[in-house]
């Protein structure tokens, strides 16, 4: 450990580990540290009876719930636009080699208390049950709008600048009704809130196509897709690609304590009394508690079950959004669900999740909205964890600190911290423009 | 079951840090050898074709990536392999004596269906070194243990001289192949 690195990265998270990774194969020399004997941090999957040690101290797992190593349960559930920067990163570094991936089956979204799928598209509009005859028409317009929107072709721009015009102004255009407004917003676009309305159009256009790109790349049921084995997979896949380009890995390193000079800069990290020196420090928010603050927490419930979520078509795989208006709500709430068919349960056995921004300190009762509309449960485990972002900048003091993973069931925010953190870290820009088609994911049935 | 025109199988290589793994590895693939030890950069997996009777496979083989130094490989590391490859110096006691936790780790982490048919195979490495007079463990003693282990087949190999390197992972294709019919079956 007596060495001198570039970059100590502290915790294997998904974050850490694709920083990690493209650090390394920036050629820089990284030390990276986890306290844990295992990947992931926060962002690992936990066998049956890792989740019961867990939530349940010394009690056994049930024997009808089938063997413990055949789960894989997320404990931070999210899948990946097929078309997303994720994507992008794992197809940039090549990662994709490491891991298989199969397409999710479903994309729902909650209105008036039934469940849909997710229009896309304007022949989908026209076919869907979510609107009314007229909206239907309506919507079909703004979607052929948003599919033929070409930032080159000032034909396609029907007049308007997108970069000049507010989000309202353009589906007041279209005259759309709330509902609609609603599942576009936060099913497709994949707001969290409607701040979006007031920004220019162009962020809002240009997600709604990234939606529709990815929904037509695999020809299944959603836009996402999701590694088999789970999301543990991950964070292991970028720590190899570390690894080869020549970053050090080792995990169960207690304490990791991070060393400062006179100044304040981040020169070292202790752990079990040797210190590694470096140049920066990057690190998930619990290695440095005093550089962080609390912003919130996110409320969820991990459910075993024996069947797919009703009304969701029979998908072995799906998200359902539940936008923040149909529940009288401030954040909106996600349902995800992955199966057998991904390898993260037992045969005939599904896990669910339903996560959300806390607004109370009652879990079980908060997200009752969304865990009743799950059927028959054979287990399920509430909890509530912080959420924290860094108070630093980290020119001052070289430590890059990521933020805590919000309750979204997808990656484009927390894609956009690591790319962020990327950029002040090394000073420059990552360009991701790669060719999507060198990625490929297994349909329903597994090649 | 139909035929298939084409097998592919995962081997992965396991054993200490300096053992000759990627030099094994090297040496199998492109012919190769560096005097110069530098702990595992660069390295990921390679492939060979092989033809065995008629069909035609691919091997993967993957190397530890220099991350069983601190042993910190993860559980995807071991998913989906079909054979286990344990290396160990016959010049250094510790690196034999350390295939027991090698070989435990990997069946509690790949977690294959049945533990007890599941192909491993042992390369005693470096058996050039000092024209063998520096040697502290004996071709005995490897047996032994393979036979402790259920019948492990065992090579001893100089990745330097390419010694037994082919006929090694000749050896390896065919008994992770028989593993695979066997569970075809």
């Amino acid at each position: 450990m007596d060495e001198e690195y570039d970059v100590i990265v502290l915790g294997t998270g998904l974050k850490e580990c694709i920083l990690s990774g493209l650090l390394s194969v920036d050629g820089l020399k990284v030390l990276h540290m986890d306290r844990n004997d295992y990947y992931g941090g926060e962002s690992s999957s936990l066998t049956l009876n890792q989740l019961w040690k867990r939530f349940r101290g010394d009690e056994n797992p049930p024997e009808s719930l089938g063997s413990s190593k055949e789960y894989n349960v997320d404990m931070i559930p999210k899948f990946m636009m097929a078309n997303g920067i994720l994507v992008r990163a794992l197809i940039h570094t090549n990662v994709t080699k490491y891991l298989n991936f199969k397409a999710v089956d479903g994309s729902f979204v909650y209105n008036k208390g039934k469940i849909y799928k997710v229009p896309a598209t304007d022949v989908e509009a026209l076919k869907s049950t979510l609107m009314g005859l007229f909206e239907k028409r309506r919507a079909r317009k703004f979607f052929i709008y948003v599919q033929d929107y070409d930032e080159n072709d000032p034909k396609s721009h029907e007049g308007l600048d997108l970069n000049q015009i507010p989000a309202k102004e353009l589906i007041g255009k279209y005259g759309l009704e709330d509902d609609t407004i609603d599942f576009i917003s936060h099913a497709l676009a994949l707001y969290t809130d409607d701040n979006y309305l007031e920004q220019p159009a162009m962020d809002f256009v240009k997600r709604i196509k990234l939606y529709a790109e990815s929904l037509a790349r695999f020809e299944s049921g959603s836009p996402y897709i999701y590694p088999m084995y789970g999301l543990g997979e991950l964070p292991q896949a970028f720590a190899r690609l570390s690894a080869v380009y020549g970053g050090t890995y080792m995990l169960n390193k207690p304490e990791c304590k991070v060393e400062f000079d006179d100044g304040g800069k981040a020169v070292g990290v202790t752990s079990d009394g040797e210190t590694a020196k470096c140049k920066k420090v990057v690190c998930d928010p619990s290695y440095i508690p005093d550089k962080v603050k609390k912003v919130g927490k996110v409320a969820r419930a991990i459910c075993i079950m024996s069947h797919p979520i009703p009304d969701t078509n029979d998908s072995h795989s799906a998200q359902v959004i539940l936008p923040q208006k149909q529940l009288d709500r401030k954040s909106d709430m996600y349902l995800f669900c992955c199966s057998y068919s991904h390898n993260v349960a037992p045969n005939g056995k599904f896990i669910s999740f339903v996560t959300t921004e806390a607004e109370t300190d009652d879990p079980e009762s908060e997200l009752k909205p969304g865990v009743s509309l799950l059927g028959p449960i054979d287990e399920v485990f509430y909890e509530t964890y912080d959420r924290y972002v860094p108070t630093n900048d980290g020119e001052g003091d070289s430590c890059f600190i990521s933020t805590s993973y919000d309750a979204t069931t997808h990656f484009e925010t927390t894609m956009k911290d690591v790319l962020a953190m990327y950029t002040k870290i090394t000073g420059k820009e990552l360009d991701l423009t790669v060719d999507l088609s060198a990625a490929s994911a297994g349909g329903s049935a597994e090649e | 079951m139909s035929l298939r025109r084409r097998t592919l199988l995962k081997v992965i290589v396991l054993g200490d840090s300096g053992v000759g793994k990627t030099s094994l590895m090297n040496q199998y693939v492109h012919k190769k050898f560096s005097q110069q030890y530098k702990a595992t950069i660069g390295a990921d997996f390679v492939t060979k074709e092989l033809q065995i009777d008629d069909r035609l496979v691919t091997l993967q083989i993957w190397d530890t990536a220099g991350q069983e130094r601190f042993q910190s490989l993860g559980v995807a590391f071991y998913r989906g392999a079909d054979c286990c490859v344990l290396v160990y110096d016959v010049n250094v006691m510790r690196s034999f004596d350390t295939l027991d936790t090698w070989h435990e780790e990997f069946l509690k982490q790949a977690n294959p269906p049945d533990p007890s048919t599941f192909p491993f195979i042992l390369l005693g490495n470096k058996i050039d070194i000092d024209g063998g007079n520096s040697r502290v463990v004996s071709e005995k003693k490897a047996r032994e243990w393979c036979a402790a282990k259920g019948n492990i087949p065992y090579f001893e190999t100089s990745a330097k001289e390419d010694h037994n390197v082919d006929a090694s992972f000749l050896s390896i294709a065919r008994t992770a192949m028989a593993n695979e019919h066997e569970q075809d079956m």
